[in-house]
């Protein structure tokens, strides 16, 4: 049974329709890699999967219950976690309170979910931030907190969402092997992302939506191929390279 | 944690010294005026505090706060006066009814993003002023209106929580500003804390985190118009007067404010921090300015909170934490390379 089983969601606001029936499953373990041009969807179809909006039509299977239409944070109950495109901080609070506060979904102690939060930003590799107020991080270092406050909720679905724009080549190296370690530990992973190389090295199979539509869904180097997508998304530039 | 040694011993000397200050001070102050002043800075250190758990945590504005305290005044007063339950009793239901009312504020506002719950605290504190200041009698209970009620003096009568003397009521309103400061300690450094922080950060993004924001929401805002009606009661009693204007109209619940706001909202010091400095400087306007200039402290209120606002935004307090941070920051710093 697929982990996450996503049935001809559609949303649309007023006039614009922008999603419109998406349907895809995700097995346990694999990295499903979301890409489109700038107002194709992906956020959108986040938003719906994670409990911001509910989808006009259609369901979200979680492990085979449909979420769609729950609170975000009885999604995130269900083990559901995500990270924002736009980074949000708690502005004002350490990173390690930062981190605590998703510490303290299956804790209730202050000691374990510092615990937690401690085990985590050794595992993103922020530790020595740990004392700094999030409001005085850089954007990329704001997106390894997003990432360390999600994987302190111990989630099993990580919706991930543009974790590595903004990066240098070296910092976004650094981010994909924290991505990889962290399907290694089993988390199932769907992510939003724009660096072509990204998304392309890290992914099991890759979905391309145009317009909220899916055009093309499959083996990252078969899609990569596609001429409908090559026409629609990657130019001819990724083409040829 | 070694680092945390100088921090932790810092952080309880102090606060521990400035108690013991406090509960022998009585003992050396002559003029029932002076005392009579202390317990209302501590009132005011208490209601800010109790005011703070809601507002200072979650980042919600409260401007109605004094009709919480006005439930919870009216009714151990009502509860006398009819019934003869003593205040001690009586003040329990007030502040269960406060609570009551303080959800139901807070119930529809917090499904909202934006200033509606300021707005619809402002209005619901108003509404009950202006019906109170215009009700003589209710169900054939008098409420007496504009010109308020008095509370039936009984002389020194402890159990009915009256006393001979300001005394004892020094250490009623000090037993009780120790209770909210400790409840305020222990609700920071819980669950409920960070949550109530995470929502004030980002409320999305607390969301996405797990926390149920309308229910912690709503929790602080209980928790708080819980303790500001059991502060409504004392200042009932104290006075053994209450009217509308005084004890739930605007005036007060601007004052809270800005005792949190100023002395540092969010944090367990700031709101008494406040009240320590603007009681007594309020005192002090009125007192000198009052008659020449009236509503003169209020304009001189209203410059702090600009002052305020420009050169320390997270309140007075913020000076004090960071040289509280500074101590074992420098321990600790003084392995690396620092010149």
């Amino acid at each position: 049974m697929p982990l996450l089983e996503v049935k001809d969601i559609s949303k649309s606001f007023g006039g614009l329709q922008a999603v419109r029936g998406l349907s895809f499953a995700v097995e346990p373990g694999e990295i499903l890699g979301l890409i489109g041009p700038n107002g194709a969807g992906k956020t959108t179809a986040f938003n719906m999967i994670a409990g911001y909006f509910p989808p006009d039509t259609g369901e979200v299977r979680f492990k085979g219950e449909n979420i769609a239409g729950l609170r975000a944070w009885d999604i995130s109950h269900r083990k559901v976690a995500r990270t924002f495109q736009l980074s949000k901080p708690f502005g004002d609070l350490t990173v390690l309170e930062n981190v605590m506060v998703g510490g303290f979904h299956h804790q209730g102690s202050r000691a374990a979910a510092r615990g937690k939060a401690e085990e985590v930003l050794a595992f993103v590799g922020i530790s020595p931030l740990a004392m700094v107020e999030a409001n005085n991080l850089t954007v990329v270092d704001r997106k390894r907190l997003e990432l360390a406050r999600c994987l302190a909720t111990e989630p099993e679905l990580l919706l991930l969402d543009e974790v590595v724009a903004g990066a240098t080549p070296t910092e976004a190296v650094a981010m994909m092997e924290v991505i990889r370690r962290i399907r290694d530990t089993g988390v199932t992973i769907i992510m939003v992302e724009h660096v072509m190389r990204v998304v392309m090295g890290l992914s099991h199979r890759v979905l391309v939506l145009h317009h909220g539509e899916t055009i093309a869904i499959g083996d990252p180097q078969a899609v990569s191929r596609d001429p409908v997508v090559l026409k629609a998304y990657l130019g001819a530039r990724y083409g040829n390279a | 944690m070694t680092q945390q040694g100088p921090r932790n011993g810092l952080l309880i000397a102090a606060p521990a010294a400035a108690l013991f200050v406090l509960l022998v001070l009585p003992g050396f102050i002559r003029d029932e005026y002076y005392l009579h002043v202390l317990v209302g800075i501590l009132f005011f250190a208490y209601m800010a505090s109790a005011w703070n758990i809601v507002c200072g945590y979650t980042g919600q504005l409260s401007l109605g706060h004094s009709a919480l305290c006005g439930i919870g005044g009216y009714i151990s007063t009502l509860l006398f006066i009819n019934a003869g339950l003593s205040p001690w009793i009586g003040m329990w239901i007030g502040a269960v009814c406060a609570t009551g009312a303080g959800v139901l504020v807070g119930w529809p506002c917090f499904r909202l993003r934006g200033p509606y719950f300021a707005l619809t605290t402002i209005a619901f504190a108003e509404i009950l002023r202006i019906w109170i200041d215009n009700t003589e009698e209710i169900f054939g209970i008098e409420l007496r209106g504009a010109q308020g009620l008095s509370v039936p003096l009984k002389g020194h009568a402890p159990a009915l929580f009256q006393f001979d003397g300001k005394v004892p009521y020094y250490y009623v309103i000090l037993a009780m500003l120790v209770g909210v400061m400790a409840v305020t300690w222990w609700m920071e450094r819980s669950r409920m804390g960070f949550y109530l922080k995470a929502i004030r950060g980002d409320q999305d993004a607390a969301e996405a985190l797990g926390v149920n924001s309308t229910r912690y929401l709503l929790s602080a805002m209980a928790l708080s118009s819980f303790l500001t009606a059991l502060g409504g009661s004392f200042y009932a009693q104290f006075f053994r007067y209450i009217n509308p204007e005084r004890n739930m109209g605007l005036d007060l619940s601007i004052e809270l404010a800005l005792m949190g706001i100023v002395g540092g909202q969010g944090t367990v010091l700031g709101p008494v921090l406040g009240a320590f400095l603007l009681t007594p400087a309020g005192e002090i306007t009125r007192a000198t300015l009052g008659g020449k200039f009236p509503g003169l402290h209020l304009v001189i209120y209203g410059l702090v909170l600009i002052v305020a606002m420009l050169f320390l935004p997270k309140g007075l307090i913020q000076p004090f934490r960071r040289l509280l941070r500074r101590a074992p920051a420098r321990s600790g710093a003084s392995k690396p390379t620092t010149t």
